[in-house]
């Protein structure tokens, strides 16, 4: 191929280079420089002179950001799990069975192309103490009606109704690329382990699985990406108030989104920030144990 | 020996029976959960407050007892509140802005993909694999972080401004940021990649210049995979929420995620009319529902992609 | 273990919704601890074959015996086989001794043992060394013997293999031939071995099978086999350099082939088909024989010498080809362009009806 060209490729680049300086990588040093900003009033681009490590220590000792980090990661390492597993017992039993394969994996797959927030509303009805479907359920097995999303929820019915939602929007995504990646294992395997007597739990735990890891890791280090960064689950279940008692089930990234819109309050947007810095030092911790585990354990 | 072997096979085929009937009634308990949200949706929005109230709640309603109204509430002008002079949803609007919003951003973004994943798949120059790998490594970065300067680029644009914001700023705003999408320009490239050499020889021959190769034969033999960004691209602006919330300044500017949640509920008395509701987001859902089975195979074939790609 | 097959059929749907009978109502009887190599070109059934003894394909008709027991309708798993795939299917992310054990571990067999077992397996397979690493860590021609290491080591009743030596180079094929062989006759266990090379299936056999289109054409010892074809198919099929075909007559107990007497016979006249090995020439140094050609080409390689010749008249009479093949001694010294006279030998003469049968 050619090589005389290299001012022709960076304009090939130029477009998305250029928004991308503006809206990507000029923003990111920039949440970095504002989180040290002293007094910032960000719309009049004020501030008092000189750096700061304050705004960190304000958000970390904030009693809203120590509910955000507690919301969140029960939600990451509850909802994750649960979900990678359910969609893998999913994946398999897709793939195991002769007809309609097709059929099951298309309504599997529709919670991916629906509105979040029209659906979690829906769940919102679902979740109505009163009328809900969820208690109505429940009574068929004799449990009392409970409040699940409203203002006399308890901390743990609100996460689990969100847990809930979580899981069922969360499902598709990795249906869909769990019952792809098992049409690409070899199919010779399936049949070795048949000769070897293998059962189908066998098969399952030996060979399905290891030979999925690298993709099982992958996804559980996106989904638990994701699911750190949960926000509009949260919107769609309970509005704008975040929580049945309002914020009893805020997240880091409702955190940023609560002191930024408060932007005309004296270096509040330097603690959104902080929190978002933050979380993007959590993200980046998860990013490289994905490296390092996925370098140790899962290549063979 | 002839005995043990019916036995056998008996034992055998009555196993695989029951392992199929196990299978599938797990797969159709799974489909029932996955289709009730939706049920209840569409249920409760052809309830009227009276049967929604109902203890215990009322599973099943014939179609000859669907309570419209709900729908034609929905388009009824309001005379109070912050949509006041309009529809009490206005979807019409909604829908404009989001299809708007949509068309624009897909277009920026196929074209600034197109060309940077050709640059990247084709083209040798210095740097090329320095600057990929820093693309790539932005898609770990949470996109909230971006979000706080990006309010304030907006702002010095002109863009945001609380009392003199025009339809347009607001349109400017919700795209502009959101031309570019690293994912599919990687996506595209590992296409592009795979269209022989021997393809641009013979255009080269044939006395194209780059430029018309990647128009003429790139763009066209890739299709299908731009296809497919086209439609999943498109559909983020129906879930688009956060950004558009921030800075629209008036609720006609909005898109449909945002009109959703809130307008519902009488602020003096707290109740929330969810026949309402939920007849709005059936009218949000449904345009979604029908996109998705129109390019169910692109759709699906280009999510399982990205989740492969690791 | 003797293994019959009876009336067995397997019908494929192709694309164009045609039946294809990938084996054809094959009667079969595989007798017990031998090594059998199942021989034919590709698409002829073999393999498919081979996967209706393992269990992994059902077949449409016909009954499958392993011994007395009738294991048709059996699974797999229930057959008690060991199967070496062409690719060897070796688990990719189990070391050698986990995927020996495996097969132990899924028949609940005790720990002790099985280690045992499996230690047993590595050495007669040769990989005692090798039972920590990963497949991947092996070299193919190892790879093919943890294979059947994990294939023997439950004791099977029959063991199959798939093609196993086509995805090894030319030396080391060789080597691992007289390996199966040498392990097969160590355990006695009943073999069957599918593949499409017709020397490995003579070398290494102890009875060969030829098959075409999903049907039988022919059983035995692979020597009786090569020396006694039933028909054209199996007398092209066996034999590098193939076999020469030409196309003949008889008139009055004499045997012409391109206008010149070869050979007599008691047959009634008619028009023939005649096969001559390259082996079946005998350079007849008085010059007398009327069957006599001028040498295109010679090849001298070792102690054997092939010539070349290309059929002197443009017409078909040499099937397939315009040239055969010749190999003599080398001795003779000849050169290319000389004229050769030749005699041939009565058993290495086949001849068929048109339709190519052999001629009764």
């Amino acid at each position: 191929m050619e090589t005389k060209n290299n001012w022709r490729a960076w304009l090939y680049l130029a477009p998305m280079l250029i928004l991308m300086a503006v809206f990507t990588f000029y923003p990111l040093f920039n949440a970095f420089i504002i989180s040290f900003y002293k007094d910032y009033q960000p719309l009049l681009n004020q501030r008092a002179p000189g750096m700061t490590l304050d705004n960190y220590s304000i958000v970390v000792n904030n009693y809203f950001f120590k509910q955000a980090l507690k919301n969140t990661f029960t939600l990451a390492f509850i909802s994750v799990p649960i979900s990678i597993v359910l969609s893998l017992f999913i994946a398999v039993a897709l793939n195991s069975i002769p007809r309609l394969k097709a059929f099951f994996q298309t309504i599997f797959f529709l919670p991916y192309v629906t509105n979040g927030i029209a659906v979690g509303m829906a769940f919102a009805v679902i979740f109505h103490r009163n009328y809900g479907l969820f208690n109505q359920f429940l009574s068929w097995f004799g449990v009392a009606p409970v409040d699940w999303i409203g203002s006399t929820a308890t901390w743990g019915k609100q996460m689990t109704a969100l847990m809930i939602f979580t899981i069922w929007d969360s499902l598709a995504f990795k249906i869909l690329v769990f019952a792809s990646g098992l049409t690409n294992i070899d199919k010779q395997y399936y049949d070795a382990a048949r000769i070897d007597s293998a059962s189908k739990w066998t098969i399952f735990k030996r060979i399905t699985v290891p030979l999925l890891s690298p993709l099982i890791l992958y996804i559980s280090i996106t989904s638990m990406i994701g699911a750190l960064k949960a926000y509009n689950s949260i919107i769609a279940l309970f509005g704008e108030s975040l929580g049945g008692r309002p914020r009893d089930m805020i997240t880091i990234v409702a955190f940023v989104y609560q002191y930024r819109a408060d932007y005309a309050n004296i270096g509040f947007y330097s603690y959104a920030a902080a929190g978002a810095i933050i979380l993007f030092m959590i993200t980046l911790a998860f990013t490289g144990l994905q490296t390092i585990v996925s370098r140790k354990r899962v290549h063979y | 020996m002839a005995e043990v072997y019916v036995k056998n096979e008996l034992s055998y085929k009555a196993k695989k029976t029951i392992f199929h009937i196990l299978v599938y009634a797990f797969l159709i308990l799974i489909t029932i959960s996955v289709l009730i949200p939706f049920y209840w949706m569409l249920l409760t929005s052809v309830k009227t407050q009276v049967m929604i109230e109902q203890v215990p709640p009322l599973l099943f309603l014939k179609p000859a007892d669907w309570e419209i109204n709900n729908y034609k509430l929905l388009f009824e002008v309001v005379q109070s509140g912050p949509r006041r002079g309009q529809p009490l949803f206005p979807f019409f609007t909604y829908m404009k802005n989001t299809i708007l919003v949509s068309v624009i951003t897909t277009v920026g973004t196929t074209i600034t993909t197109i060309l940077a994943a050709y640059a990247f798949a084709r083209l040798r120059f210095k740097g090329s694999n320095l600057v990929f790998v820093i693309l790539i490594a932005t898609m770990m970065i949470p996109g909230e972080i971006f979000i706080l300067t990006n309010f304030l680029t907006v702002y010095r644009l002109g863009w945001y401004d609380v009392f003199n914001q025009t339809y347009w700023d607001a349109v400017l705003a919700m795209t502009i940021p959101f031309m570019t999408s690293v994912f599919y320009m990687f996506y595209l490239r590992q296409t592009f990649k795979q269209i022989p050499n021997e393809l641009y020889f013979a255009a080269k021959v044939d006395g194209t210049t780059d430029f018309q190769y990647l128009w003429k034969i790139m763009v066209p033999v890739a299709m299908p995979t731009i296809v497919t960004i086209i439609i999943l691209n498109s559909m983020g602006a129906w879930n688009a929420y956060i950004w558009p919330n921030m800075i629209a300044t008036r609720d006609e500017y909005r898109l449909v995620s945002n009109g959703l949640r809130g307008a519902f509920t009488d602020s003096s008395t707290g109740r929330t009319d969810f026949g309402q509701q939920m007849a709005s987001a059936v009218l949000v859902t449904v345009p979604l529902l029908i996109l998705f089975f129109v390019f169910r195979k692109q759709i699906m074939r280009g999510v399982s992609r990205s989740g492969i790609k690791g | 273990m003797e293994i019959k097959m009876a009336n067995l059929t397997k019908i494929f749907i192709s694309k164009d919704k045609k039946e294809v009978h990938a084996v054809d109502h094959v009667d079969l009887t595989i007798p017990s601890g031998k090594l059998i190599g199942l021989l034919g070109p590709s698409g002829c059934g073999k393999s498919t074959t081979l996967y209706l003894i393992a269990g992994l394909l059902r077949q449409n008709e016909g009954e499958i015996f392993f011994a007395d027991e009738e294991v048709s309708e059996m699974p797999p798993e229930k057959r008690g086989i060991g199967l070496v795939f062409q690719n060897y299917a070796l688990y990719p992310h189990m070391t050698v001794r986990d995927n020996i054990l495996f097969p132990l571990q899924n028949m609940k067999v005790p720990k002790q043992e099985a280690m045992e077992r499996t230690q047993e397996m590595a050495a007669l397979v040769g990989l005692e060394e090798m039972l920590n690493r990963k497949p991947k860590e092996l070299s193919g021609g190892q790879q093919q013997r943890v294979a059947i290491a994990r294939a023997l080591v439950k004791k099977p009743r029959v063991l199959l293999l798939d093609e196993p030596l086509s995805n090894l180079d030319a030396r080391l094929r060789l080597q691992t031939r007289e390996e199966i062989k040498r392990i097969q006759r160590e355990t006695g266990i009943t073999t069957v071995f599918v593949t499409h090379d017709q020397e490995e299936a003579m070398s290494i056999s102890d009875e060969i099978v030829v098959m075409k289109d999903g049907v039988i054409q022919q059983m035995g010892h692979p020597q009786e086999v090569y020396d006694a074809p039933v028909n054209l198919f199996v007398a092209k099929f066996l034999g590098n350099p193939q076999i020469n075909v030409f196309e003949g007559e008889i008139k009055k107990g004499k045997i012409i082939v391109l206008n010149m007497e070869i050979a007599t016979t008691d047959k009634p006249d008619q028009k023939i088909i005649v096969g001559i090995r390259p082996e079946g020439f005998m350079v007849d140094e008085t010059k007398k024989s009327a069957f006599k050609f001028e040498v295109n080409l010679v090849e001298t390689i070792g102690r054997d010498t092939t010539l070349i010749i290309d059929t002197p008249s443009d017409d078909e009479t040499l099937l397939d080809k315009h040239s055969f093949k010749v190999i003599v001694d080398a001795s003779y010294r000849i050169m290319s362009g000389d004229l050769v006279h030749f005699k041939v030998k009565p058993d290495k003469m086949h001849l068929f009806d048109l339709d190519g049968e052999l001629l009764k």
